[in-house]
């Protein structure tokens, strides 16, 4: 690893102000686990490393006024698996977080973090797309909040801009009625995912709305298969609606073949994931379907 | 910064150090003669090398030493008192859970923040606990079987 400067701001306007200053090369350092390792192997370069950790606040999860949740860009992946607010609001953030088999990462590194690293691979992602979140950008001059789907641009490209951080992600509320799942397939379970796909389902009076399904590692980005979403939306749910959606939404996908799958078999799978996440999201949402 | 002269607290004992920004935990420790933290992969996947940091779990590989400078640090070496052994490093060494021992450090502080967090653990949790470290001679039953059997003994009183 190159020598770089090591700098901790005690509040976000001084870390935004950094980050505007430092011009080319600044990192942010939050929970380290996917930063440090890369820099060690000389696979990122970091003239500045601005470390996040010590501004006070960033790590809490608060309940908002109107239902929805709010975490912090350094709550730990941990802490949102542990929150019980989280466990009972958003049961597919807590199962995707779940499923990362090792205890240090979940202690150390966050769920912003993981967002910013723009990997389509990510679990965390792929359930926060499903959730509709939104996430909390703040940059020197001024704060914007933007749906996660904008956020991604391309593979390993966010939004960002010079100066700006993701503060936080803002969850709205889960309303009655709503079932979620979440599924991914992976070589052994302390790899990355091959595919995940997670979904959210309002059901009411046998009619769905607010379909949101989101897959994971099949496109340059994490995405919401919109066609498929469109599909269900405002639908009675028939067994054929849920396989004709499966079918759309594996179409939609626009998988590579690498060293985990063939893009075949991912496009296939999607197929079979969205299926299987749709049944369980419907069931969990009181509908049998 | 990219140099500094920092303190650290390891195991209960001040360390006035110079560093560097580029400096890991794990070389701190290592350059301090605390050996009995091992590096593995290096890259934060096998768990070797997890310390405690103000309890909790934390892979010195993948930690800037400046970030926890002023944090209290446990690595195995501070987990004996003298030479009566931690019950959970006595519980693995009763149950022959220790092979070729490389992974047994990390290990070990995994499973104590594991019980401190909940000293009642089933199987179950003990196995998905540990799910970030890896051995690679592949004791894994004994070693679950180790920490089943030192939180039967903590739960006893025998310690």
């Amino acid at each position: 690893m190159k020598l770089f400067d090591y700098l901790e701001p005690g509040t976000i306007g001084e870390a935004t102000q950094l980050l505007y200053d430092c011009g080319e090369k600044p990192r942010i350092l939050a929970g380290g686990i996917h930063l440090i390792p890369r820099m060690r192997k000389g696979e990122i370069e970091a003239e500045y490393v601005i470390d996040i950790q010590k501004i006070p606040g960033l790590d809490r999860i608060v309940t908002e006024g109107k239902g929805g949740v709010t975490f912090g860009a350094m709550a730990r992946l941990r802490s949102i698996e542990s929150s019980r607010i989280i466990q009972s609001k958003y049961p597919v953030l807590y199962e995707a977080i779940h499923q990362i088999t090792s205890v240090q990462t979940k202690y150390m590194g966050t769920a912003v973090g993981n967002l910013c690293v723009g990997t389509p691979a990510s679990d965390v992602a792929t359930s926060l797309f499903a959730l509709g979140a939104r996430l909390k950008i703040t940059g020197t001059r001024g704060e914007r909040i933007e749906p996660i789907e904008k956020f991604y641009a391309d593979y390993h490209l966010t939004s960002l801009k010079r100066g700006e951080m993701v503060t936080g992600v803002v969850l709205p509320d889960s309303p009655p009625g709503m079932g979620t799942a979440f599924l991914n397939l992976v070589r052994t379970h302390a790899d990355i995912a091959k595919i995940s796909v997670a979904v959210a389902i309002v059901v009411e009076d046998g009619i769905c709305r607010d379909v949101r399904v989101a897959i994971g590692a099949a496109a340059p980005t994490v995405f919401r298969a919109a066609k498929a979403e469109s599909l269900l939306n405002g639908e009675m749910i028939t067994s054929q609606a849920v396989n004709k959606a499966a079918e759309t939404a594996s179409a939609e996908t626009r998988p590579i073949t690498d060293l985990r799958s063939t893009a075949e078999y991912r496009r296939e799978m999607a197929k079979v994931l969205v299926k299987r996440a749709l049944e369980k999201a419907l069931a969990r949402a009181g509908c049998r379907g | 910064m990219k140099k500094e002269i920092a303190t650290f607290k390891i195991n209960d004992r001040p360390y006035e150090v110079i560093v560097t920004s580029d400096m890991t935990l794990y070389e701190l420790l290592r350059n301090l003669h605390l050996t009995g933290t091992k590096r593995s992969c290096g890259v934060g996947e096998c768990g070797s090398c997890t310390v405690l940091v103000d309890g909790n779990p934390t892979l010195a590989c993948s930690t800037l030493a400046i970030a926890v400078r002023d944090k209290e640090i446990l690595t195995i070496e501070g987990l004996s008192r003298g030479a009566q052994l931690h019950p959970l490093q006595q519980a693995f060494v009763d149950g022959g859970a220790i092979q070729c021992g490389f992974c047994t450090p990390g290990m070990i502080l995994m499973a104590k923040a594991l019980l401190d967090e909940n000293p009642t653990p089933t199987r179950e949790e003990v196995k998905e606990g540990l799910g970030g470290n890896l051995c690679r001679c592949t004791g894994y039953v004994k070693i679950i079987d180790a920490v089943m059997a030192s939180v039967e003994k903590m739960r006893r009183g025998d310690s």
